[in-house]
């Protein structure tokens, strides 16, 4: 299989008039204004509350931006692939209670962590062979898991809360021993494997070939991408990040876990991919701007926290945000055409002949 | 590998008129596949009688007969009503869906607490705002998706946000829970049916003055109306409705703002359920959108647009009600809450691999 073989179909990524440039700028545009925003908030921060700015304050920032950012690894491939997983919830909450009774049963940091990604990566494996091979739409399925995996949560849960976790799990943490050179470690594996994933969905044919499944699967099929694979490999890997992801959540808890955890991250996670410029629609996006986009969602929360205003505003912001950035984004492509009308008729037009080509 | 949906049309086609060949047994099997309404009603038949099976022996907490039937019906109010919200957006096609319906239950629930617990508006009047604010909600929605061309899952996820946090944040986190609220309840009462009501178990009242009416409009709308045929057809193929002059956005929009309409309404029935206005009604837990797509998808909704009925939708609302009261009973404390969960899913899961199965070997259901 080579590269070559992926170009036609990556090319909607790539811009229109690119001097024999076949990827796209390291950076896009949506991340440097990202970049800005978060840099925007944190300087409003400082100066409205002088405590903000320091160590103590960001560093706990950081631990939260974690589990976020790393399963939005995950579900950025997944939605490039023209994917949806909305079962991540349901699938924090099965990980970190296996492994929390794992830690109250005094099971060591490593076998724990195993554990959690391994349980982890057979329910991403069940919503990824259910998609690839069952062959329905994936908002559906993981809908249909998201109940399975809450059910399977609340049983092991056992009506009861988890009570006297031990600190094993201490070097993902808040405190000291979680830190390496003044960094939570819990962000710096996340800056790690967004880093690992940021390189090998641009720079290798495997990368690739995942935007070639979301900008046309019937065409990747035609080039010799092995479509089904692609997909399946997608959700596989978003459920070994939601185990490692449980790890940090458990890490960032008290000794007690209860019933509620995971609970609405699903939604959480597709909003930081879809701030960070990753199209719904598959086949364009970037785990760098995932990464920005769960910083900026957790800056927003933890600043009207810190300003005093209710907390649940920062859901409001959130929402604002995302419609901030899809529609920078829709005028974007939109102005690229000679008319924004026109732009989304013929727009419109290549879905449906795509769409008209593949048998039905 | 082979191409996903592919039947060969010769196949189709004799799978279309039933061959000439083809024996009972199968015909029923394809019967069933094809006729998305024909399959509900065999499964409630099985979960019914199964249930009444199981209260025969004894294995049930309490008595599953037609009165605790007709008294779970209740349930079947917000759930079906919102699935109908749901058929309405996902029938609109490119990528419809609507995430923010639960949080509009929220924030009009909050606003008829206000309008009818706190500034003493009579009832109706009070009604008639709280459903004219989810239509607003709704508009918003529409708005985005049908005129700015955002993706419907993008904009109802921001909306969901910002009702959610606006519903909680209006009234301080805490529900409204006043007298007129609290005697709202008596709407939720099961009555006796006139006529021949002596013979037939008592039927809540929710169901006459919010569920039926709800029905039997959306029913009008889509099958008795220009809008619906509309409707269907820009579902199907926008751009060909476009050439065919129908008004693609108006019609996109409407659908949206009608969905945003009927959780105004629901809004009502979940306050007067609960007795008091909560600010997390429709998101606490799993919220109230999952399980109404859920109940789209079972009804024979086609997540693509264009195909969907109203007796689905009411029909897979019956399932999911009888099944979970029966599963309620099955089971001591909660953990019949968590069977629910399963039961939900699993059928969720068959559901959806039966509509590709049928889509395979058939062509797709109606």
């Amino acid at each position: 299989m080579t590269a070559t073989l992926t170009e036609p179909p990556v090319s909607p990524a790539a811009p229109p008039k690119g001097r024999n440039r076949i990827l796209p700028s390291p950076v896009t545009g949506q991340e440097l204004v990202l970049i800005g925003v978060i840099a925007v908030i944190w300087v409003g921060l400082a100066l409205a509350t002088p405590a903000f700015l320091t160590a103590g304050s960001v560093r706990p920032l950081l631990v939260a931006t974690a589990p976020i950012a790393l399963i939005g690894v995950g579900m950025t491939i997944i939605i490039i692939t023209g994917g949806i997983d909305v079962s991540v919830g349901g699938a924090i909450m099965v990980c970190s209670v296996i492994t929390a009774k794992a830690l109250v049963a005094e099971v060591s940091l490593a076998p724990a962590v195993l554990l959690s990604v391994a349980v982890g990566g057979v329910l991403g494996l069940l919503n990824g062979v259910l998609i690839a091979y069952g062959r329905v739409h994936a908002i559906i399925i993981t809908f249909g898991t998201a109940n399975l995996f809450l059910f399977l949560g609340l049983q092991i849960f056992d009506s009861s809360t988890v009570n006297g976790i031990p600190q094993t799990f201490e070097f993902f943490g808040r405190g000291a021993a979680g830190q390496t050179l003044g960094v939570p470690n819990a962000f710096l594996i996340t800056a790690v494997v967004t880093g690992v994933a940021w390189w090998y969905l641009r720079h290798t044919a495997g990368g690739r070939h995942f935007y070639a499944v979301g900008g046309d699967a019937h065409a990747a099929r035609l080039a010799g991408v092995r479509v089904q694979r692609r997909q399946l490999l997608a959700y596989l890997v978003t459920g070994l990040l939601v185990g490692l992801a449980s790890c940090f959540v458990i890490a960032q808890g008290t000794s007690t876990l209860d019933q509620s955890v995971g609970s609405g991250k699903e939604l959480a996670v597709i909003a930081a991919v879809v701030i960070g410029g990753t199209s719904i629609m598959g086949g364009r996006g970037s785990v760098l701007g995932t990464f920005l986009g769960a910083l900026l969602v957790q800056s927003v929360t933890s600043g009207v926290t810190q300003l005093g205003w209710k907390s649940q505003l920062a859901d409001l912001f959130v929402g604002i945000f995302i419609i901030i950035a899809v529609g920078t984004d829709l005028l974007r492509q939109g102005s690229a055409g000679p008319g924004r009308a026109a732009g989304r008729v013929r727009r419109s037009l290549g879905t449906l002949t795509g769409r008209a080509r593949r048998p039905s | 590998m082979t191409a996903p949906t592919a039947t060969p049309p010769a196949a189709a086609a004799r799978a279309e008129n039933g061959g000439p060949g083809e024996s009972t047994g199968s015909r029923i099997v394809r019967a069933l596949l094809t006729q998305r309404i024909a399959l509900l009603a065999v499964l409630i038949v099985v979960v019914v009688v199964w249930f009444f099976v199981l209260d025969a022996g004894g294995y049930l907490t309490a008595a599953y007969d037609f009165d605790y039937m007709s008294s779970a019906l209740i349930t079947a109010v917000p759930l079906a009503m919102l699935g109908l919200a749901e058929l309405l957006v996902i029938l609109s096609g490119r990528g419809g869906i609507d995430l923010s319906v639960g949080a509009i239950v929220s924030l009009a629930g909050m606003v008829f607490g206000f309008a009818y617990g706190e500034w003493g508006w009579p009832l109706l009047p009070a009604i008639l705002l709280t459903a004219a604010f989810g239509a607003l909600c709704g508009a918003l929605n529409g708005f985005l998706v049908a005129y700015l061309g955002f993706p419907a899952l993008i904009a109802t996820l921001a909306t969901f946000y910002g009702f959610k946090s606006l519903a909680i944040v209006i009234n301080n986190q805490s529900p409204i829970s006043t007298p007129p609220i609290q005697n709202l309840f008596s709407i939720t009462r099961s009555v006796q049916l006139p006529l021949f009501g002596q013979y037939v178990p008592d039927v809540p009242l929710g169901l006459f003055t919010f569920l039926l009416p709800t029905v039997l409009v959306v029913w009008l709308l889509l099958a008795r109306t220009t809008y619906g045929r509309r409707l269907y057809a820009v579902g199907t193929n926008d751009v060909a409705g476009r050439w065919a002059g129908i008004p693609v956005r108006g019609t996109r929009f409407k659908a949206y703002l009608y969905a945003g309409l009927i959780s105004g309404l629901v809004a009502v029935v979940t306050v007067a359920q609960f007795a008091s206005a909560r600010p997390d009604a429709g998101v606490s837990g799993n919220g109230m959108a999952l399980p109404a797509i859920t109940i789209a998808v079972l009804g024979g909704v086609a997540i693509t647009g264009g195909i969907g009925r109203v007796a689905g939708v009411v029909l897979a609302t019956l399932l999911i009600v009888w099944l979970n009261a029966g599963i309620l009973l099955a089971f001591v404390g909660n953990e019949g809450s968590q069977y629910q969960l399963l039961a939900l899913g699993a059928v969720l899961i068959f559901a959806a691999l039966l509509n590709g199965l049928t889509t395979r070997r058939y062509g797709g259901s109606r």
